[in-house]
This record gives structure tokens, sequence and C-alpha cells, in this order.
């Protein structure tokens, strides 16, 4: 019955609205962590750089469900972080796609910064740029591949069901509306249920959001 | 240290490099038995040469020879090994960065291949200019740029980097996308990069070594024009004619020992080391196990 969703604008709302904020937060809280550690790893020559290079490429493979259970296990009462009495929010949901976008954007954004040519950086040093300088006109070169980063953060965190449901329970109040169900979750609910059509309206309704998403993105990084 | 760029709004042509800075004169570059190795290996053996304002002084050398190490040394990219490296008396590397940054700031460095950034001409010109401004100043272009400019009533380019192009013939294509640019274009443009600061030293590795006569002839011109404002120029070429046609003096560099220094007409005519008569003739270009049988 796909248009209940229609008749019932609240639930698709809502449902929308805690898809785009867990992920949106977790993309932005990802993106502030994983780009100066792409930067950091980027720049520096260090022992061991090309360990850390494979574990953060092998991070973007985590199994979704193995860290929804693995932050389970930490937010959950018995856990080391159980006294902020996380489970089943859109919080604890926040933290299992920050694990899964961090290594998706950190792993695209350093290759990006890796690809700068040197000169680039030579020259940006050579006009009189400190350290700094350098480091936000390497960004600046290397900005498409950043974005495509952060895109591709946003895509995995958005299009996610396993850890957002074992962490979020997929829980919708009394009157329908979403606690911590997101669209993927409910397309999952309502295929379960024999409600194809609706969850064909949600999915086409998931694929808009990225397209949205994707398009204000690219605009805003002038592509 | 106080940095004055961001005030100086005068026209590039009309300011000399002497009222500009924070010296009564521009910089003299002096290299002090400096070496330089990696890994232990030496590139270059106690190199000694000083470069006056006002001169043009050709680096000539066979490939490898460390040519390109010794102008990343005098332009500060890297911290010689061995001996000193002074501007003006002073040694930038006993200098806190701050303060070395000032040093660096007085010198213009081109390279042999043009690496401009994914930005239109002008923008590539005045970075050297935007990485001088206070954070303020720089925050607040940034936040113009993501506004029409109708609204923030800024000029699309600035004098100043119209006139850094127009010293390489370049003024009109102040907006162009750097792909679409030839190479020599390219090239004249980085030139203009360097220029748009106005070093007062400027070091140029091969900067016509990919170019046609034609771009060739407009960057030398642009050097020889740098010199008439009293500063100094660093040039390596593997180019012999332009090395007499342009030079002041000449230094020869063979496997990263300096061994003459002097006017074109003793470095080519009259040379004073048999291995620089050797060079010039050309005996030095190869060894004859690396001929074809």
């Amino acid at each position: 019955m796909p248009f209940e969703l229609i008749t019932e604008p609240n639930y698709l709302r809502s449902v929308i609205r805690v898809s785009l904020t867990v992920s949106l937060t977790a993309i932005f809280v990802s993106t502030l962590v994983s780009l100066p550690i792409a930067f950091l790893i980027g720049f520096a020559d260090f022992p061991g750089k090309r360990l850390v290079t494979a574990i953060i490429n092998t991070g973007m493979g985590f199994p979704s469900v193995a860290v929804g259970l693995f932050v389970l296990l930490f937010i959950s009462t018995d856990g080391p972080l159980g006294s902020l009495d996380l489970v089943y929010t859109p919080e604890a949901m926040i933290i299992s796609q920050c694990i899964l976008a961090a290594p998706v954007i950190t792993g695209v954004a350093l290759s990006a910064v890796e690809s700068v040519d040197d000169a680039v950086r030579d020259t940006a040093y050579g006009v009189g740029g400190t350290r700094t300088d350098v480091a936000l006109i390497t960004l600046k070169e290397a900005r498409y591949g950043v974005i495509t980063g952060i895109l591709a953060g946003f895509g995995r965190a958005i299009s996610e069901v396993g850890s957002v449901l074992i962490v979020g329970g997929n829980i919708a109040y009394a009157d329908g509306t979403s606690k911590t169900r997101t669209i993927t979750t409910a397309i999952t609910f309502e295929t379960r249920r024999g409600e194809f059509e609706t969850a064909l309206a949600l999915g086409a309704v998931l694929i808009v959001l990225v397209l949205l998403v994707n398009g204000i993105v690219m605009r805003l990084g002038g592509r | 240290m106080v940095d004055n760029y961001e005030t100086d709004e005068r026209p590039l042509l009309e300011t000399t490099a002497t009222d500009r800075h924070r010296g009564d004169q521009p910089m003299n570059l002096a290299l002090e038995d400096v070496s330089y190795g990696v890994d232990g290996t030496e590139i270059l053996t106690e190199i000694s040469l000083a470069l006056e304002s006002g001169e043009i002084m050709t680096i000539i050398g066979p490939s490898g020879a460390g040519k390109t190490t010794l102008l990343r040394l005098a332009a500060l990219f890297e911290q010689p090994t061995g001996g000193t490296i002074r501007y003006d008396g002073t040694d930038p590397w006993a200098l806190s960065r701050d303060d070395r940054l000032v040093i660096r700031r007085r010198i213009g460095m081109v390279f042999q291949q043009a690496s401009l950034f994914d930005a239109p001409v002008a923008r590539n010109v005045d970075i050297g200019r935007r990485v001088r401004w206070p954070w303020p100043r720089r925050i607040r272009g940034f936040l113009e740029r993501l506004l029409p400019r109708r609204f923030t009533g800024s000029p699309a380019v600035d004098e100043r980097t119209l006139e850094a192009l127009e010293l390489v013939g370049l003024r009109d294509a102040w907006d162009r996308d750097p792909a679409s640019l030839s190479g020599g274009e390219a090239q004249r443009v980085s030139f203009a990069r360097a220029l748009a600061v106005e070093p007062e030293v400027l070091v140029l590795d091969e900067p016509t070594s990919d170019l046609d006569p034609r771009n060739t002839a407009i960057l030398e011109r642009a050097i020889e024009r740098s010199r008439e404002r009293d500063h100094g120029v660093l040039l390596a070429t593997h180019d012999m004619h332009q090395a007499e046609r342009i030079s002041d003096r000449v230094a020869v560099l063979l496997e990263g020992e300096l061994v003459e220094v002097g006017p074109p007409g003793q470095v080519f005519e009259k040379p004073r080391d048999e291995r620089t008569a050797r060079f010039v003739r050309g005996d030095l270009l190869y060894d004859d196990n690396e001929l074809p049988a």
C-alpha cells in the first residue's frame, strides 16, 4: 500500500528526518576526524605507513553487522559506555555509522592527497607558503577526491541497514512516527510485512535524497 | 616579524625592490662551502659562490651534476648538510621558522615544469600575495568568492596581477583555465606567479628547456627586466647559447663540484679549467662506453 505514505506524511517525514539527521551527523563527525588523519598520513613519512594505509583500506570493507554488534557490546548495560544509556537511540546509530564511514572517507581522501603532484607542494612552498598554506593548497588540489570520499562515506552511511538495525532497533512510536527507524530499516520492515509497494516507494525516496545530497555537495565543491 | 605585503597596493612596475622590503638593498646570496648529501651519497661538494643584486648568474652542467639540488638549496627548500648559505650575511637556517619565512618570501622560484593550480590564471598568479595576507583578509576573500561578484563589489582581477602577467605577455589571459594554455604559456604564467611577489632573488630551474624560441625569448626578456630592477637571478640551463646570451657570470657544475665561475667570454672562449673546456667542447656529454655500438 504505497499511498499509505502519502496519507500518513508524518511517518514518511519522520523516517526521512531520522535518516538524514543520523547520516549527516555521522558524516560531519567522520569528516572532522578523517580529513586530518588523511592529511597527517599523506604528508608524513614514517615507518609502517604502508601498514597503516592497509588497515584503513581494510576498514572500508568492515561488515556492518559486525560493527553494529561491536558497538552494541560497547553501549550495552554491561559495556564500557553502558552508563550513557545509548542502546536503541539515534546516537548509537550515529556512532556505528561513523565507524563505517570514517575509513571510507580517510582512505579515499588519503589517496586523493597522495595523488597530488609533489610539484604542487613545491610550488606552494616556493611562493612563500607556510606549512599550513601548503596543506591548504594541497587540500584544494585534492578537493574532488576528498569530496568523492565524503560522498562515498555518506553513501555507505545512509544505505546502511545491519548495524543501525542492531544498535537502533528500528523503533517507531505508537503514533507511527520514527524514533530510530531509517529509510533503509523501514524498507526492510515493509518488505517483511509484504508491503512491497511501500518498500519500493521508500527506495525511490532514498535514491532521490542521495542524489540531492550529492548534487549539493558537488555544487559546493565547484564541480 | 611583520609582513608588509598586505598594505602594499602600488602597481608592480612602479615598485622597486629597494623601497618594498625590509632591507635597504635587494638581498645578496652567498654559498660558503655548501655540501649536500642524501643517505651517504654526496650530491654537492663544498660549493662557494656569491650572487650580487642585479646580476644574472647561470649554472651550466650536464644532467645529474646537481644543478637542481643547488637551486633548491639556494631557494631554501633544503638545508645543506655542510657549509652555510647566507642571505645578506645571515644564515637562514640559524633562524626560527618564522624569521626564515621572511627571507623565503623575498625569493622567487620557477621550476622546469610549469605546475599550475586548478584555478584560473589570475588566481595562480596572485597565490603568492594571497598567502601573505593576514588570516582575516584571507577568510573574507574566501567568503566573498562564495557570493556573486555584484554583491561583493570586488574586482575580478587586480591590477598587480595584470602587471605581472603583462611582464610575460599574457595580460589578456587572466581568466583562462590552465588546461587551455600551451606548455609555453603555462611556463610564462609560472614565471608571472614568481614575479608577482617581486622577489629580490629569482631562482630559475631550466625554465625554458621545453619552450619554443618565441616563448624562450619572452622569458629571457622578463629575466633581463628583473636584472634591470636590481634583482639577482640564479638560472640553471642546458642551453649554452642562452647562458652566453643573458648571463653576467656563468658557473660550471660538474659531478657536484663547481669547477669554474666567470664571465661568459671567459667560460666559453678561454676557460681556465680543463674540465670546463672539455664540457664546453662537448667532450663530457657522454662516456664512450655509453654510446650505442
